[in-house]
């Protein structure tokens, strides 16, 4: 066993979730102690989402948006996936001595902006600053809290045999948009992060239907990971046609080169859907009508045989078990 | 039409009704492949698919990862490496476990990475481990020769380059029929391919997408039961009779053939690379004194075994156990490329 914390623990894997489950759900456990995106909290007669995230990615810019946007976008991304309306954001800093100020004004604007897209306002904040050295540049942690649409029941332990999986768009971007930005690689593809605000985006959808059984925010692990955690907390399998998922041809290029599995690049502007197969349809032609998931597609369906296991009908017609998720692929993406 | 051409090539591999074969793939990239698609699973029973000593980190012994132990704790060299050399277990430890004792290990992504690192920390003597085969050992010669115009004097590189023409005959016995590497042969050319049917050694050159591992696989399965041995490039968008003159150049320039010890089998003669005399100052071997190492594996692990085909990871005692992509006890679990690592994480699992 490890003693120490590694880069794994902060991947958004496996070894992540056995942090959270070893320690932090061990000391904290309460009735509202979420495995979800967000909190839900009842509060008089409304339900209320909460939850918070930090943000420390590296560089904190990249092309398609830059750590200050990426705060906003994350956590009004995770309430949207309980389906609530974003309201009211808290935003903190550690900024390290020397960071020019000109930088921190910029990424203000893009949080002032991405917020005002998003319908919340930034009601609190806190600022610290460390030496130098004793951070990198800036980290921010937003906090959020949204008001659930009557109705509206998504959880990842609601996915049923039966239900479609849909992806509201292309995948791998923001991990591939990353990867680039550092330019450990040499590589040049032209490649944009998807990082998006998308409260519009589930809005849509649940004036399609209320039935939406999983709304998950592709982040860290990918979708990949998500589906993994969907299968597990579900009790489902999952199968997937690998045909169906929506890779930008760059990023597909740029992942065999390195040798990478797209579904286990980061998003941060892609939801993974699952709702009864005789919505997805209408579902997918309402998301490919918006401005950030034009590229919606329904990838593969839920099953009740093999539970916990994610399968690909792959290409030439054979079935594979997708490699679970584990280890760090790239810390630092957000 | 294209299509129709994949489907056919399907066909005759789903309808192959000739006697049993062993076919080997030499390739990392192909193994890791022929699991992501789901090729084992398509495949009638009499045909089998081996995969072999492809991944350079794979057939890496023992005894370099000792001598790089040895540089790094003994003579406090910084270590700058490919990541997933770092993990790979040697006699005591890893490179990672060196890491923690204090030793200095980079990763970098590419030997000239190497050299720039050690023209920014001109404090330090650093020493690239280099692996792999004829693909990446011309980006080392270019690293040395780079060093040597920029009279980088605290740059040395360890040498475990390999060549496969040479492991295609030791392992002949192994396998009816090769895949051989795409991207190897775009490097090297097809005529030392040409050269081995004269040996009794027959293969095709392989692509990597799924219609060009099929349409290696239908060409072998049309030709095996013809009773000669044969040869014939599948990947002809890429790879050419002559292959890449300047890589060739290079090589021969900065480098040239020794005997050269491959993880499970053995001693192959000619079949590494090591620096000329001309460039014996950049070579760590000599610019140390390292001592030759004579170390050991752990003795539960079978990749030796799985990479000469004789011998499934599933059938390794430690397979999956002691074993894993997290904690790997042998080489071929720790590279995505390994035998042992693919076999875990795809399909090895599924039907259990």
């Amino acid at each position: 066993m490890n003693d120490v914390v590694t880069l794994a623990h902060g991947a958004g894997g496996r070894q992540t979730a056995e942090l959270i489950d070893t320690v932090f759900k061990a000391h904290f456990a309460n009735p509202q102690f979420t495995g979800d995106d967000a909190a839900v909290l009842p509060v008089g007669d409304a339900r209320l989402a909460f939850t918070t995230d930090g943000f420390i990615v590296s560089p904190s810019e990249f092309p398609g948006g830059n750590i200050g946007k990426l705060s906003i976008c994350g956590t009004v991304n995770d309430l949207a996936c309980m389906g609530a309306q974003p309201l009211y954001l808290s935003c903190a800093f550690v900024i390290e001595e020397g960071f020019p100020l000109a930088k921190v004004e910029e990424y203000a604007a893009a949080m002032e902006k991405t917020a005002a897209e998003a319908g919340v306002r930034i009601v609190a904040g806190d600022t610290k600053v460390a030496g130098k050295g004793q951070v990198d540049n800036l980290f921010i942690t937003t906090t959020g809290i949204g008001r659930i649409i009557d109705g509206v029941h998504t959880s990842g332990t609601q996915a049923k045999p039966g239900d479609a999986v849909i992806v509201t768009g292309d995948i791998g971007r923001h991990g591939c948009t990353i990867l680039l930005a550092r330019n450990e690689f040499g590589i040049d593809a032209d490649v944009t992060s998807d990082c998006a605000p998308l409260w519009g985006t589930v809005r849509a959808m649940l004036d399609v239907t209320k039935d939406i059984h999983v709304i998950r925010d592709a982040t860290r692990g990918g979708v990949g990971t998500v589906l993994y955690e969907i299968a597990g907390q579900s009790q489902v399998g999952i199968r997937l046609n690998s045909q169906a998922i929506p890779v930008d041809s760059s990023v597909r290029g740029v992942c065999g080169m390195l040798g990478l599995e797209p579904l286990y690049l980061a998003c941060e502007g892609r939801l993974v859907v699952f709702a009864p197969k005789d919505k997805a349809q209408a579902l997918v032609d309402t998301l490919r009508k918006g401005p950030y998931s034009q590229q919606a597609a329904i990838i593969g369906e839920v099953t009740a045989e093999q539970p916990g296991r994610v399968v690909v009908q792959t290409e030439i017609g054979a079935e594979t078990l997708l490699p679970p998720p584990g280890g760090e692929l790239l810390p630092r993406i957000c | 039409m294209e299509m129709k051409k994949k489907r056919t090539a399907l066909e005759i591999i789903q309808q192959y009704d000739g006697p049993p074969i062993r076919i080997m793939e030499v390739c990392g990239t192909h193994t890791h492949e022929i699991f992501r698609l789901g090729i084992r699973q398509i495949l009638p029973p009499q045909i089998e698919l081996i995969s072999g000593p492809g991944c350079p980190v794979c057939v890496t012994p023992v005894d370099f990862i000792d001598e790089a132990l040895w540089l790094a704790l003994h003579k406090g060299v910084t270590i700058c490496t490919f990541g997933d050399l770092v993990r790979v277990p040697g006699s005591a430890m890893s490179l990672a476990g060196a890491r923690s004792q204090g030793a200095h290990i980079e990763v970098v992504y590419a030997p000239l990475d190497a050299v720039t690192y050690a023209q920014t920390h001109c404090e330090e003597e650093v020493v690239f481990l280099s692996v792999g085969f004829e693909t990446t050992t011309p980006a080392s010669c270019l690293a040395v020769k780079k060093a040597q115009s920029e009279k980088v004097t605290n740059f040395s590189i360890l040498t475990a380059n390999k060549t496969m023409p040479q492991a295609y005959e030791a392992l002949k016995g192994s396998a009816d029929a090769f895949l051989y590497p795409g991207h190897v042969e775009a490097v090297m050319g097809t005529s030392h391919c040409e050269a081995l049917v004269q040996e009794g050694v027959s293969g095709v050159v392989a692509g990597f997408t799924a219609k060009e591992l099929l349409t290696a696989l239908a060409v072998i399965l049309v030709k095996f039961p013809q009773g000669k041995p044969f040869f014939k490039n599948c990947y002809p968008r890429v790879v050419t009779e002559t292959g890449s003159q300047a890589g060739q150049q290079l090589m021969a320039e900065v480098m040239e053939p020794c005997d050269s010890q491959w993880r499970g089998l053995g001693m192959i003669k000619q079949s590494g690379m090591q620096l000329r005399l001309s460039y014996a100052a950049y070579d760590a071997r000599k610019k140390y004194d390292v001592p030759s190492m004579h170390g050991h594996a752990n003795p539960a692990c079978r990749c030796g075994d799985v990479l000469q085909g004789k011998c499934k990871p599933s059938d390794c005692p430690v397979f999956a156990k002691g074993c894993t992509p997290e904690h790997p006890v042998g080489a071929c679990m720790v590279s995505h490329e390994g035998a042992c690592s693919a076999y875990y994480q795809y399909g090895g699992m599924l039907h259990e």
